[in-house]
């Protein structure tokens, strides 16, 4: 089951790699939106909570643009069906998740390094909180929208309805990891936060599990 | 039949002692209610608002627990079940927002404030817009059953979050919230015999209520349905 | 006209009970209705077994 669900991620990656589709448009969507809110600023100064918090509306809008190409791509080339002769729904599942995961933690770590260079506020003073915080948080964003990715692509207007599904389900990760990312900005201490870590840590246990056995649902016709 | 007589006159019971009856310093007859410091006049409003924030979340579990179901065994009566909580649900969930909001108006000084008790009414809502979203945007009666389904069980999963655990542990200004001394009227007992009375008398008539509408309203459906497909069947 | 005005004033809370049991028998009666017809339509299912 692995081997084949890492010969559909590589499929998608070398398919990716070809075209540069997604990539292109991702990188774009990413320069535009932090150039969007950098024009909004102007020449005001931002309070580090602001920076901290717009950091994470910046990634929750990248993921919305870029991750539902998982499987709407399938959708729209008509190789559905294929994919569902070919493996078992969970293999599909764990391939479209690698894939996914590859391309949040790389869009991350765009919109991560973009955001330190333009925005000042933004000195992380606990760098072990942060990256523990962003392994952990880019998890759990890939798996919710791979799932939410999964349902709208059987559905009509596609591209709206990908945001309108996907916050609340990511609302809980989301207010978790501002508050964490805050407190890598602030400099608390590691312990302090290990309560909201192990909260984010539950939540992508929880949505992986859940995603896995209701996947069957979603993939059958 | 005698229970909707029942239901009716509860409920008229439950409006009449819950708007009429005075809030008093010291309570002496049965028809009186006693002061609550902190919210004083304001506090008749715990018999609408408490209710039907309950209720949204009822509604909530009886939805998802009908979309179970119907993943079980692909009966559309099931879909339609969770259809008619949901309906209910989404209207609950807003008068508890605005029920919430009003009473914040007057305990806190504004309409809003992202208290976390707040914003997880907010994210409810939220969570209910999305599912009648997506149900609108398929066509096929049970591909829509089935993602609905779906979503609506990953949607569960993020609740007990919402209204357990986040307004407890973080700091706000709803009762129960992490620096709350003293925990809200109702876990303290502040309420006196006839207002808990009244209380539990209100959640009981709007529960009854509740399934009341439910009940007829997925009834409706399924009939609708029914017909539908005798007169295009031709 | 003043005396009115004063006697809504002194009383609003009761006025605003009065309209709500108004509404809430509205609401009941209208639910009843609603049920009552739902238990014809059932039993005209049940009746002509051809439709099941």
């Amino acid at each position: 089951m692995n081997i084949k669900a890492f010969a559909l991620f590589k499929k998608d990656f070398h398919s990716e790699l070809r075209t540069r589709y997604a990539v292109n448009a991702l990188i774009m969507f990413i320069i535009v939106a932090i150039s969007v809110i950098l024009f909004s600023i102007g020449n005001e100064k931002i309070s580090q909570s602001l920076t901290g918090g717009l950091l994470w509306v910046v990634i929750f809008f990248s993921a919305m643009s870029g991750l539902s190409r998982a499987f709407v791509s399938e959708e729209e080339r008509g190789t559905t069906m294929t994919l569902q002769l070919i493996a078992s729904p969970s293999t599909v599942f764990s391939g479209k998740l690698l894939f996914n995961l590859i391309l949040v933690f790389v869009m991350n770590i765009v919109i991560a390094l973009l955001y330190s260079a333009m925005f000042d506020a933004f000195v992380i003073k606990n760098f072990l909180l942060f990256l523990v915080t962003f392994l952990l948080g880019n998890i759990g964003l890939a798996i919710s929208s791979t799932i939410i990715a999964a349902i709208i692509a059987k559905a009509g207007s596609k591209g709206t309805l990908y945001p309108v599904l996907s916050f609340p389900i990511l609302l809980p990760l989301i207010l978790l990891l501002v508050h964490l990312t805050l407190n890598s900005l602030d400099g608390t201490s590691f312990d302090q936060s290990l309560f909201e870590l192990a909260m984010v840590a539950c939540y992508d246990v929880i949505m992986l599990s859940a995603s896995y056995m209701l996947f069957d649902f979603v993939w059958k016709d | 039949m005698a229970w909707k007589i029942f239901l009716f006159l509860l409920l008229s019971f439950v409006s009449v002692a819950g708007i009429a009856f005075p809030i008093v310093e010291n309570p002496t007859h049965w028809y009186e209610f006693p002061l609550i410091k902190g919210l004083e006049q304001n506090a008749k409003i715990i018999f609408f608002h408490v209710p039907t924030a309950w209720l949204t979340v009822v509604a909530f579990l009886m939805s998802t627990i009908f979309s179970i179901r119907y993943l079980a065994r692909k009966n559309l009566n099931d879909d339609a079940k969770s259809y008619a909580a949901a309906q209910l649900g989404i209207i609950f969930c807003i008068l508890a927002t605005i029920t919430g909001a009003v009473w914040a108006k007057f305990a806190w000084g504004s309409y809003w404030s992202w208290d976390p008790r707040q914003t997880s009414i907010f994210a409810l809502l939220l969570i209910y817009g999305a599912w009648f979203a997506l149900r609108s945007s398929i066509e096929s009666e049970e591909k829509r059953a089935t993602l609905s389904a779906v979503y609506s069980i990953i949607a569960f999963l993020t609740v007990p979050f919402f209204i357990f655990i986040m307004p407890r542990i973080m700091k706000g200004l709803h009762p129960g919230s992490a620096d709350d001394t003293n925990a809200g009227p109702i876990v303290n007992f502040k309420m006196n015999g006839n207002m808990q009375l009244i209380f539990f008398l209100s959640l009981t008539a709007f529960t009854i209520l509740y399934f009341w509408m439910w009940n007829l309203g997925y009834k409706s459906l399924i009939f609708k349905d029914k017909i539908n497909k005798i007169y295009t069947k031709g | 006209m003043e005396s009115l005005y004063q006697f809504l004033q002194n009383n609003a809370i009761y006025i605003v009970m009065i309209i709500v049991l108004i509404v809430w028998t509205g609401i009941f009666f209208y639910l009843f209705n609603l049920d009552k017809r739902i238990k014809n339509v059932e039993k005209e299912f049940k009746n002509s077994k051809d439709w099941q």
